[in-house]
């Protein structure tokens, strides 16, 4: 494993974005609104095109000033972590697409895929699309640049004070 | 939005509840597997709590993540606790009998032999300690 530069990744809004992810497309499917599937994939997009956690956002404003929820800050590449995001966000529009199209069982049953994907995240601390980051950056492709933290096995959360 | 929402809520209940029981039955087969198989490790009860640890020479989390949690684990109970390494590529037929469909794999057996916990995946120390103190 090479020496790389870690970066402060703060687990706690990635937290806070599956978690937010999971309960709205629960939502979502309980009151059979694709429109609110379309909202997941649609904040998971601006999420990744800023390169943030989507749903960050209620963390940054709400959750962390009034101390609902404290930062898990970790020395970990931010890179996976958005790759993730982007699958999600291709899976919630290709859902929702279908969901629009008429094909319930196919939106719906992508829509449960991203919730699985999201919930062992964020309840099992494996995060599958980074696992599938690491995986194809050992195939050297291009952009794919990062190696899992020292001691860390690839998709799982890093642990506190992970070497750099 | 439509009328059949209580519906929809059982069946999202229904799903999750699949996920969770799902989850549970794994890990339930592979402690009763453990259970009968107990007799292929020891001829006699250690009388106190057990790791089993199913590696591979080839498994990278093992030797990076879960040895390091094992060692530690180890320095800190010292004489209290055994721990019992297998290699899975050399005794295929104990990872076979014990179930082991991944590596690294740990089994927690309390001091009468009952496999208590298992663990899919890396296990940290703590993790693993917290296990022990509960058996």
């Amino acid at each position: 494993m090479t020496s790389q530069t870690l970066q402060k990744v703060d687990h706690s809004a990635l937290k806070t974005n599956q978690i937010m992810i999971i309960s709205l497309n629960i939502l979502a499917f309980i009151l059979n609104l694709p429109v609110l599937a379309a909202f997941v994939a649609l904040v998971m997009g601006i999420g990744s095109a800023l390169k943030v956690p989507g749903f960050g956002i209620v963390y940054k404003n709400l959750l962390k000033p009034r101390g609902w929820m404290k930062p898990d800050v970790l020395d970990d590449n931010p890179e996976p972590h958005r790759f993730s995001q982007i699958l999600g966000f291709v899976f919630m529009s290709a859902g929702s697409l279908a969901l629009f199209l008429g094909a319930t069982a196919l939106g719906w049953g992508l829509v449960w895929l991203v919730v699985a994907l999201a919930a062992l995240n964020a309840f099992g601390g494996f995060c599958v699309g980074c696992a599938v980051y690491y995986w194809l950056a050992r195939f050297q492709l291009r952009g794919f640049t990062k190696q899992p933290p020292a001691g860390t096995f690839p998709g799982m959360k890093p642990r506190a004070g992970a070497r750099v | 939005m439509s009328s059949d929402i209580p519906l929809r809520f059982i069946l999202a209940i229904v799903i999750i509840g699949l996920g969770a029981a799902a989850y549970w039955l794994v890990n339930h087969r592979l402690l009763m597997r453990a259970k009968h198989n107990i007799f292929t490790l020891f001829k006699k009860l250690p009388n106190k709590p057990v790791i089993v640890y199913f590696t591979t020479p080839d498994c990278v989390p093992c030797k990076t993540v879960q040895r390091p949690a094992l060692d530690k684990v180890r320095t800190l109970l010292g004489e209290k606790l055994q721990v019992i390494e297998i290699d899975a590529f050399e005794r295929p037929d104990l990872a076979k009998r014990w179930g082991v469909m991944s590596v690294p794999t740990t089994f927690l057996l309390d001091a009468r032999g009952e496999a208590r916990y298992v663990n899919n995946g890396v296990a940290r120390a703590e993790k693993l300690i917290e296990q022990i103190q509960a058996l």
